[in-house]
């Protein structure tokens, strides 16, 4: 078993579907935490100057979704075949353009950087963004049969993903993910209650993102 | 062998990668160019999440131009040889995506798609994200030693970085002027055989 350390700052983020992961298969590994005092002489040392890293056996790995497959791989929630690994992929890259759209909202109320006044954002960018995403989410877990996956019958890393963020969209907001998307709080309700995962949710530190 | 349909606009874009990949796989596919015209029908109609490129094979579809250069490269020995360099291909791809939501901000304009100032736009934003960039791609390519960016032989990372950087400097002069090495990483790409007949046939 190699030896696992994931490093980053004391949020969820973009990590915690990693942590998910580890607790997911039992994988014991380091949960590291920079502070932000840390951070200033370690962003030199890491390759991109941004975090998650994750080392696994000393070597280093960048970027929080290369992150989150290479595990998924390695413990068995990428996909249950090429094709099904490709359509989690895809939903990842679409997660990807639509955070990029959320940001000047999701960075002002996580108090990362202002983009104007928080209320206007939700609804200028904050809803928009949510209602075209939630909504094609929604139509691909209808289309996968509304059994609490976005693909395929199994658990996968874009279901974790979706559903730790969910989690920070409704601390901005609450409800915000609202009851238009059945299909997808399903996929959400099904990760919050997989036994696996009762300890960590229950020890983990209350973060607001 | 399954049958592969490949739907983009006629133009290189996000298309060139994906065709590329099939080229050095040695993967037959369809390559159906949808025209501006016919796009608005098909994208209702036809697209999961209204984009293209769309990957149909034996008629399932993926979205999403990495997730399809990923699913062929990976079927065909082309995306790294082990889990650890696969997730390397993968870190380099997304800080490609990163550099190229800057980047475009300048190259948008620079090729007329979008108004603005050339000039002021280069210095607002195509140099920055250029310089943010590519000391990482050249420190890779020392740092693997084989002149490609993982392991030891072309990977889709090396294909997609090399088009990108053979259209900016079409559209660009001398935009890569200082970065030699970027330029020899883009010819050695573009010389592998598979490869070079297909930018020749195109």
């Amino acid at each position: 078993m190699p030896s696992y350390k994931l490093i980053y700052f004391d949020v969820r983020g973009l990590a915690e579907v990693s942590r998910f992961l580890f607790y997911l298969s039992s994988t014991p590994f380091q949960d590291y935490e920079v502070s932000d005092a840390e951070w200033l002489t370690l962003q030199g040392k890491t390759p991109y100057g941004k975090l998650p890293i994750l080392e696994v056996d000393g070597k280093t790995l960048a970027q929080s979704f290369a992150i989150a497959r290479y595990l998924a791989r390695e413990f068995g929630f990428a996909g249950n075949s090429p094709f099904e690994c490709a359509l989690v992929d895809a939903l990842g890259d679409q997660f990807k353009d639509y955070w990029g759209e959320l940001f000047p909202y999701f960075a002002t109320c996580a108090g990362i950087k202002e983009f104007g006044n928080s209320n206007i954002l939700r609804r200028e960018v904050g809803e928009p963004a949510r209602d075209k995403f939630f909504t094609m989410l929604e139509r691909v877990a209808k289309e996968n049969g509304s059994n609490g996956h976005l693909v395929g019958d199994s658990l996968t890393w874009i279901d974790l993903t979706v559903a730790d963020h969910i989690t920070t969209l409704n601390n901005f907001s609450d409800g915000f993910v609202d009851d238009r998307f059945p299909a997808v709080l399903a996929v959400r309700e099904k990760v919050m209650n997989d036994p696996r995962l009762t300890e960590y949710l229950a020890k983990r530190p209350k973060r607001y993102f | 062998m399954p049958a592969y349909k490949f739907y983009y606009f006629p133009i290189r874009g996000l298309g060139e990668a994906p065709r590329q990949i099939f080229a050095l796989a040695g993967v037959e596919f369809e390559n159906i160019g949808i025209s501006d015209e016919k796009w608005e029908t098909f994208q209702k109609t036809e697209t999961p999440f209204g984009q293209m490129p769309l990957l149909e094979v034996d008629g399932k579809q993926i979205p999403q131009s990495f997730a399809i250069c990923r699913y062929i490269a990976s079927q065909h020995g082309l995306a790294g040889k082990t889990p650890f360099e696969a997730a390397w291909v993968d870190a380099l791809a997304d800080q490609y995506k990163d550099f190229n939501n800057d980047f475009k901000k300048f190259f948008y304009v620079q090729l007329g798609f979008e108004d603005g100032d050339k000039e002021e736009y280069k210095k607002e934003h195509g140099i920055p994200a250029r310089d943010k960039f590519f000391p990482l791609i050249v420190k890779q390519i020392k740092d693997n030693g084989s002149g490609l960016l993982v392991g030891s032989s072309a990977t889709w990372v090396d294909i997609l970085i090399a088009e990108a950087v053979s259209r900016i400097a079409e559209n660009v002069p001398g935009f890569f002027e200082s970065y030699p090495e970027i330029i020899a990483h883009q010819q050695k790409v573009h010389s592998i055989p598979q490869i070079k007949k297909w930018i020749e046939a195109r």
